[in-house]
């Protein structure tokens, strides 16, 4: 509307003012105009301020003004002003037209079209308005893009089944065709939904460098009118068989505030979890956590779905797929109890038959007397605590009892700081007289690992009978989710005894998160029980009470009851949920669609953790058709410990990877990882189409974004780029309606003044 | 012996029936219980007796046998050969006593002359499925091992009753035992001449109560009486084999219970 006005009065569009450069084509010399222009204006200024009768000063000015910019209005004129621009000469020049060929094309949100239909209408033969317009100034070529570009002949060619929309490379490959052609730029008809995760700056840099300009045209509806959507899950990539776990999964909508909706979680077409969500206001997202278990070992597909709803425009994005390993390992985890204390007894039994986890005991009896169970061999931990990394780095979990931090060497605590930094491993600090800051441990290398802030030998004497309560992270936290929804497993916590603590924590780190809290006499407000944080690349625990075992003892506790065993089998296994072992192998995607590259990408250490960059890595694919096939992992020289490999899966269904790392010839370590070949709807998610993202490639490039309502300009745009073969044009403004306009108002203006005066 | 070298001083009246109202000991206060509060601060570890209700003619219920000197001298010397935080006075607790579940340790003596009461029987059966560990002791012969195991039966019908190997963790926890003595009391140590056993009681038996996952709730020490040689280690004319024998399973039962 705005650009119909301006090149009304302009008589050109807005784009030509831009891409020309104002020049004044007078034919006589500028000097000679401005001399006639002084011996014009001169007179009229002399005799204004000599004519008698009633006129004030202000008139005079008023009226003298008004004619020298009617004067000056004219002189403009008879300079000719011109703009002058480099047309590209027709037919001379290049036009690259990229059509988007995904699946979100299909997305009928253009009143009940498909967006499809809109490159039918404009760009489906050579009579369709834009097309024509465009041939008879261009030579076009048309490509079409998904995953993938490839050029077509035809529109008509178009058949919407991309199932991956990657703009840059589509944007980098036409480049590269185009390149010694002469080309004017590129047309980019898009909803721009590009889901390669790729970055576009490289494409972009590229395309500004060889000085092509995008003009992308974007299509569909911003936001879809009515839409629920599966927008995230996080699932972990690998649990333990029997882990219990929260999957957080984000549901976005339009267009149904406030209603009520299931949202479920099935397995082979089985529900295993069924939430009911409030959904929020229209482009908000609401965060649910789901809680289930993984049961069955071995790969596990999960499906986490709302049901459609009346009116939706895309059903597809009410689902989301994920690929979970179920791995049936036992966990080991290192308990170091520095004196005879109920907690051992407690946490082994709580353990006892999980069958995924082996809580080694090292208890010291009496000053060097220890005690040692459930140790796999009569060598392990034969000389007490480790000594070594190697050692210790075995565990993939360690838990520090009631022991003073003087009991280690400065090593020994620099190995368990490193456990959790380096190795990625789990520690659990618990409370007790000798641990956290009343143990010394305040200083130590071990200290900085902690969620908690330690004082300098503590607080002696301290003690308190401790109410533990859930905070709001806490209440949804796998480990600590006792019952079957928030609101029970709340009233669980509010059952259960009191403990007691002989640790002051007065705070937190600033990245920690709470957990647990208590509150009791002698404490002000509350006190974290169990907190943690993410440190290095590991996590850290700490759990600030003595005495959970009450939580089993305590006569208010039914016999049948199962909070204490539960909760310390999902601590545990939560602290060691996510430590690898030295070789770890990880899809780039774990879900590909049909003939996507997959690429696996492994790291490899020894058994201290310290990367290994000159290792045989060999990777075994078992595809689902029972074929295997062995490929050489290569390191990636820009990491240490990394190797990559790849293959083109050929047949849909599940693949297991087993990578095999060696160092002159021992076996350093091997994982075993899955991936999907399935048809991905990854191109239904976030549909709406992204204006932000075509608006950015236009103008780092130098073009322009377009709606289907302002697509009509493109043509006569794409001419004045500069590039290509273009010849010099000048086009005259002194024609211009704005200018014949502005006369007509100066004179006016000056005839209604001298009449409101009485000077007429 | 019953009575004879207990500590008095409580006073409790009689029971003579299974039914009947058990002895009580005065209060809590005047056992000196700990409570989580009080001036030493909560401890990890209460040599805890538990007390029974119990028949036969005697002036005092049969749990406090050897009460307190055995269990005072025993903490004295469990502290120095362990590194654990042991409360340093007795601390004895009725087994309907719902606090009973705060000490997952439970010494009881006498049991032949054991009696218990409905409500006992319910809350030692809840102690020990719950995670308690109870150790017996000092009770001898054919009759008192009928009575126990009638009373035991009461409360764990489930289980049965099976002698314990000498290769079982409980002998090796902290020291390696690997022989089981029959430890007399303090008058056959000193005047018996050599003779150890107390009415039929010729052979001395460690046996146990496990439940069907084969944890060991019940440790009964028959035939023997580890109380007595706590209790007079401190005798010169008390044979020291038997008191480092009783010292030894008694520490080990204390490591083993609080770690299995």
């Amino acid at each position: 509307m705005l650009e119909s006005l301006f090149e009304l009065l302009f008589r050109y569009r807005p784009v030509v003012f831009q891409r020309g450069e104002f020049v004044f084509a007078a034919p006589w010399p500028v000097l000679v105009v401005v001399l006639c222009a002084f011996a014009v204006a001169v007179p009229v200024v002399w005799a204004y301020t000599r004519v008698g009768g009633p006129v004030g000063r202000r008139d005079r000015l008023v009226l003298v003004g008004l004619r020298v910019a009617v004067l000056g209005v004219l002189l403009f004129c008879l300079l000719r002003p011109s703009l002058r621009l480099a047309t590209a000469v027709p037919q001379q020049n290049f036009v690259a037209v990229l059509i988007d060929d995904s699946r979100s094309m299909r997305i009928a949100d253009e009143g009940g079209e498909p967006r499809g239909a809109f490159v039918a209408k404009n760009f489906g033969d050579t009579s369709a308005p834009l097309v024509s317009a465009l041939a008879e100034r261009f030579q076009l070529r048309f490509f079409r893009f998904a995953a993938e570009v490839e050029r077509v002949a035809d529109v008509a060619e178009l058949s919407y089944a991309g199932t991956r929309t990657d703009l840059g490379r589509a944007l980098e490959r036409v480049r590269q065709e185009m390149a010694g052609l002469p080309l004017s730029g590129v047309v980019v008809v898009s909803d721009g939904a590009d889901n390669s995760r790729a970055s576009l700056a490289a494409p972009l840099v590229g395309l500004r460098a060889a000085g092509v300009p995008v003009f992308t045209v974007g299509v569909g509806r911003e936001a879809l009118a009515r839409d629920i959507q599966v927008s995230r899950v996080e699932p972990p990539r690998s649990v333990t068989r029997g882990t219990s776990l929260v999957v957080n999964v984000a549901v976005s909508q339009r267009g149904f505030r406030g209603k009520r909706i299931p949202l479920q979680v099935e397995e082979e077409g089985r529900i295993i979890a069924l939430e009911e969500i409030e959904l929020p206001g229209d482009g908000e997202t609401v965060v649910v956590p789901v809680h289930f278990e993984a049961s069955e070992p071995g790969p596990r597909r999960l499906r986490f779905r709302v049901p459609p709803q009346e009116g939706e425009v895309v059903g597809e994005n009410n689902a989301r797929e994920a690929l979970i390993e179920v791995e049936d390992r036992v966990d080991k985890i290192l308990y170091f109890e520095g004196e005879p204390r109920f907690e051992v007894k407690f946490i082994r039994r709580a353990v006892a038959e999980d069958e995924n986890l082996q809580v080694v005991v090292l208890q010291r009896t009496a000053e060097n007397k220890f005690l040692r169970l459930d140790v796999d061999s009569g060598e392990e931990l034969a000389s007490g605590f480790p000594k070594t990394r190697e050692e210790l780095f075995r565990y993939r979990g360690l838990i520090l009892g009631s022991v003073e931090a003087s009991f280690f060497t400065h090593e020994q605590l620099q190995m368990i700081a490193e456990f959790v930094e380096r190795r990625k491993g789990g520690l659990l600090m618990l409370g007790g007289r000798r641990a956290f800051g009343e143990g010394g441990w305040a200083g130590t290398p071990v200290a900085a690992v902690l969620p908690v802030e330690l004082e300098d030998g503590g607080e002696r004497g301290f003690f308190a009978e401790v109410q533990v309560r859930p905070t709001r992270e806490g209440v949804e936290h796998a480990a600590l989710r006792l019952a079957g929804t928030r609101r029970e497993t709340e009233e669980r916590w509010r059952q259960l005894p009191a403990l007691t603590t002989v640790n002051r924590i007065r705070g937190v780190k600033p990245g920690a998160t709470v957990l647990l809290a208590g509150t009791g006499e002698g404490i002000r407000g509350e006190q974290p029980i169990l907190a943690y944080q993410r440190y290095g690349q590991g996590k850290a625990m700490a759990f600030a009470v003595q005495d959970s075992w009450l939580w089993q003892m305590h006569a208010t506790i039914p016999l049948e009851d199962l909070t204490h065993e539960t909760l310390w089998r999902r601590m545990l296994r939560w602290l060691v949920s996510d430590v690898p072992g030295p070789v770890t192998v990880v899809p780039a995607r774990d879900r590909l669609a049909p003939e996507e590259r997959a690429v696996l990408v492994a790291t490899v250490a020894d058994s201290s953790y310290r990367a290994v960059n000159d290792a045989e890595v060999v990777v075994r694919v078992e595809e689902p058709g029972g074929r295997t096939l062995e490929l050489p992992m290569e390191w990636a020289v820009d990491r240490d410990g990394e190797y990559r490999a790849g293959f083109l899966p050929e047949a849909e269904g599940v693949y297991r990877v087993t990578v095999e790392a060696r160092r002159r010839g021992s076996l350093l370590g091997t994982d075993v990882a899955y991936l999907e070949v399935a048809p991905v709807l990854d191109e239904y998610f976030d549909a709406g189409m992204r204006a932000s993202l075509l608006e950015r490639i236009a103008e780092e490039t130098g073009g322009r974004f377009y709606t289907a309502a302002t697509v009509g300009s493109l043509p006569e745009d794409i001419q004045y780029t500069g590039k290509g073969t273009t010849v010099v044009e000048e086009k005259d403004l002194w024609d211009m309606p704005a200018l014949f306009l502005l006369l007509v108002a100066l004179l006016g203006a000056e005839w209604g003044y001298r009449r409101a005066r009485g000077l007429a | 012996m019953i009575g004879l070298l207990g500590a008095g001083g409580l006073a409790v009246r009689l029971g003579t029936a299974r039914d009947a109202t058990p002895p009580r000991p005065s209060s809590p206060v005047t056992l000196q219980r700990p409570t989580l509060r009080n001036p030493w601060g909560p401890r990890e570890f209460y040599f805890t007796r538990a007390v029974y209700s119990s028949y036969g003619q005697r002036w005092r219920g049969s749990w406090a046998t050897d009460y307190p000197k055995a269990d005072l001298q025993f903490l004295t010397v469990l502290r120095r050969l362990m590194r654990i935080d042991a409360y340093e006075e007795e601390n004895a607790i009725r087994l309907d006593d719902p606090e009973l579940r705060r000490y997952p340790f439970l010494y009881a003596v006498e049991v032949g002359y054991m009696s218990l009461t409905d409500a006992e029987v319910r809350g030692l059966r809840d102690y020990l499925l719950a995670g308690g560990f109870l150790v017996v002791d000092d009770f001898w012969g054919t009759r008192e091992w009928l009575n126990f195991e009638a009373e035991i039966r009461r409360v764990l019908p489930e289980y049965p009753i099976v002698d314990i190997p000498l290769d079982h963790p409980i002998f090796h926890s902290f020291y390696d035992i690997d022989e089981i003595l029959q430890v007399p009391n303090v008058g056959l140590a000193r005047w018996g001449g050599g003779r150890t056993w107390e009415r039929d009681g010729y052979i001395p038996y460690c046996r146990g109560i496990f439940d069907e996952k084969g944890r060991l709730l019940v440790l009964i020490n028959w035939n023997t009486d580890l109380g007595d040689a706590w209790e007079w280690m401190d005798d010169p004319e008390y044979p020291l084999k038997y008191s480092t024998y009783a010292y030894q399973l008694g520490v080990n039962a204390i490591v083993y219970a609080m770690s299995h």
